[in-house]
């Protein structure tokens, strides 16, 4: 894995970024977008991404992933960039941008097999070993255009981690999922975190869920990133997240 | 590499997997059976088709290149882009490792594959009707113009595959698409007749250049020519449906 390393003074090694993004702006004609957004996110970290509809969540998400060009600034993934150097930039990341997407004509199966073959190492124990991690294995054999929205958003979370990916990019991971669902992702995200030390990338509007669930906040609005910081900061001043994001959007609101 | 052929093999077994191996079979009958209809209406005007088995497969050809085929390839073609695109399931393999060029031009060799398959499925079953019809004209020589006319039909197929997926990527509804398709595919054929000095522009009129490969003297200028014009029609119309294919914001 290539990734930047930074030295710090005592020669040792002070963190691998894992992603970074300089001044990226994408302008929509009806005016809305995103602009100059700066970011850094480390490895290990389990980034959330706060902000109200509109604010330009997904559209950075999907400029992240390749989904769509930026009108300027720039985003390495693992020091490479995403325009530039696209298949090494994605070999190592998992992503499920917006919707849970799967060829509903293809069973939960066949769905994964066919995104295996662009991995090494992928095999149908692995397979039926993300299936389990969902919880989607009973229905293996099942077409995905008979899943209700929470099976699909299982299944396309378990396309997000067939590869054991080291970054993880996830819109709306809870998206119609039930509350058991919701507990077991959750639970399923520690669990990568700890024993695969999986970094993070997570937009959510669940703010009560972002404040189990993430080590650090940023907090977009109207395109802006308002703030960063770590979560123990956050909660040291504030009560809970949910207030922490009230007063920063206020703030910015009165500007 | 790896990311091509990996993409390569998903889009072939999509196709498998939506029953377009099905369609592949009903074209297949659909196509000799009209030939034989129509060889019997020439045989009983005179002209026998199964006087010679060899001349039965191309003259199936014919009707296939110009009917059954350019349509079904331009449904495969607008599935494969429009279709993909309209029902978001484009972005599945556009957030893997793989280029977009990759991509692209595995989806192009994927619906070479399926006009290769169709093609090889027409000629083994036609061949065969053929020689059940006359057993025993069958000559060597013509069992290789039967291959050569029904592999050379591969290059103007695919540039019409190409003009669709040029499309395809211009407009978002696969209907929309469809139909400019098939009207400019009329446009086409009929300037072609009209204009008949300048037919070798249009593509339709290419469609039966395998007769040129197969006839007693063959024109290798007349074969020259139409190659580099549809060479030509074929890079520019892959290297738009490129260029649109990668700007395209999801």
């Amino acid at each position: 894995m290539v990734s930047t390393v930074i030295p710090n003074k005592y020669g040792g090694i002070l963190m691998e970024k894992v992603i970074e993004i300089n001044g990226l702006t994408k302008m929509y004609k009806n005016g809305r977008g995103i602009k100059t957004l700066n970011l850094e996110i480390n490895k290990g970290d389990v980034f959330g991404f706060l902000g109200p509809n509109g604010s330009g969540k997904t559209t950075a998400m999907k400029i992240m992933t390749g989904l769509m060009k930026a009108d300027s600034g720039e985003v390495k993934l693992f020091g490479r960039n995403v325009v530039d150097e696209y298949e090494k930039a994605m070999q190592h990341v998992g992503c499920l941008i917006e919707t849970a997407e799967s060829y509903p004509y293809l069973t939960a199966y066949e769905n994964l097999k066919l995104f295996s073959r662009y991995y090494k190492n992928i095999d149908d124990n692995r397979i039926d070993e993300v299936l389990s991690l969902t919880g989607i294995l009973k229905y293996r054999n099942e077409k995905s255009k008979n899943f209700s929205l929470g099976m699909k958003q299982r299944l396309g979370l378990s396309a997000a981690i067939l590869s054991k990916p080291e970054l993880v990019i996830l819109d709306e991971p809870l998206n119609g999922l039930d509350v058991e669902g919701m507990i077991e992702i959750r639970k399923l995200i520690k669990k990568l975190v700890e024993t695969e030390q999986t970094t993070f990338f997570i937009s959510s509007h669940l703010i009560h869920d972002v404040e189990l669930t993430c080590t650090k906040i940023g907090i977009i609005y109207e395109g802006k990133l308002l703030s960063v910081d770590h979560m123990e900061n956050i909660l040291a001043n504030y009560a809970t997240l949910e207030n922490y994001f009230i007063s920063e959007v206020d703030k910015n609101g009165r500007i | 590499m790896e990311g091509f052929k990996a993409t390569v093999i998903n889009e072939i077994e999509k196709m498998y997997k939506k029953k377009k191996m099905i369609v592949i079979l009903i074209i297949s009958v659909a196509v000799i059976a009209i030939g034989i209809l129509i060889s019997i209406g020439l045989s009983s005007v005179g002209v026998g088709v199964f006087k010679k088995s060899s001349v039965f497969p191309i003259s199936v050809l014919s009707v296939l290149a110009n009917t059954l085929l350019p349509l079904f390839t331009t449904l495969v073609a607008i599935d494969l882009f429009s279709g993909e695109f309209s029902h978001n399931t484009m972005k599945i393999a556009l957030t893997r490792p793989v280029s977009r060029f990759k991509l692209f031009s595995a989806k192009i060799t994927a619906i070479a594959f399926f006009v290769m398959v169709n093609l090889v499925v027409v000629m083994l079953l036609s061949t065969s009707v053929g020689l059940i019809c006359n057993f025993n004209s069958i000559t060597f020589i013509g069992i290789i113009r039967i291959i050569i006319s029904y592999i050379v039909t591969l290059l103007p197929i695919m540039v019409l595959a190409l003009i669709v997926v040029f499309f395809s990527n211009i407009l978002k509804s696969s209907s929309a698409v469809f139909f400019l398709c098939i009207m400019l595919y009329m446009i086409s054929f009929v300037m072609g007749k009209i204009f008949s000095p300048y037919s070798s522009l249009f593509i339709t009129s290419m469609l039966d250049w395998h007769i040129h490969w197969v006839s007693d003297t063959m024109l290798i200028t007349k074969i020259t020519r139409e190659f580099l014009i549809m060479l030509g029609y074929g890079i520019m119309f892959f290297t738009g449906g490129y260029y649109l294919f990668d700007k395209r914001d999801l």
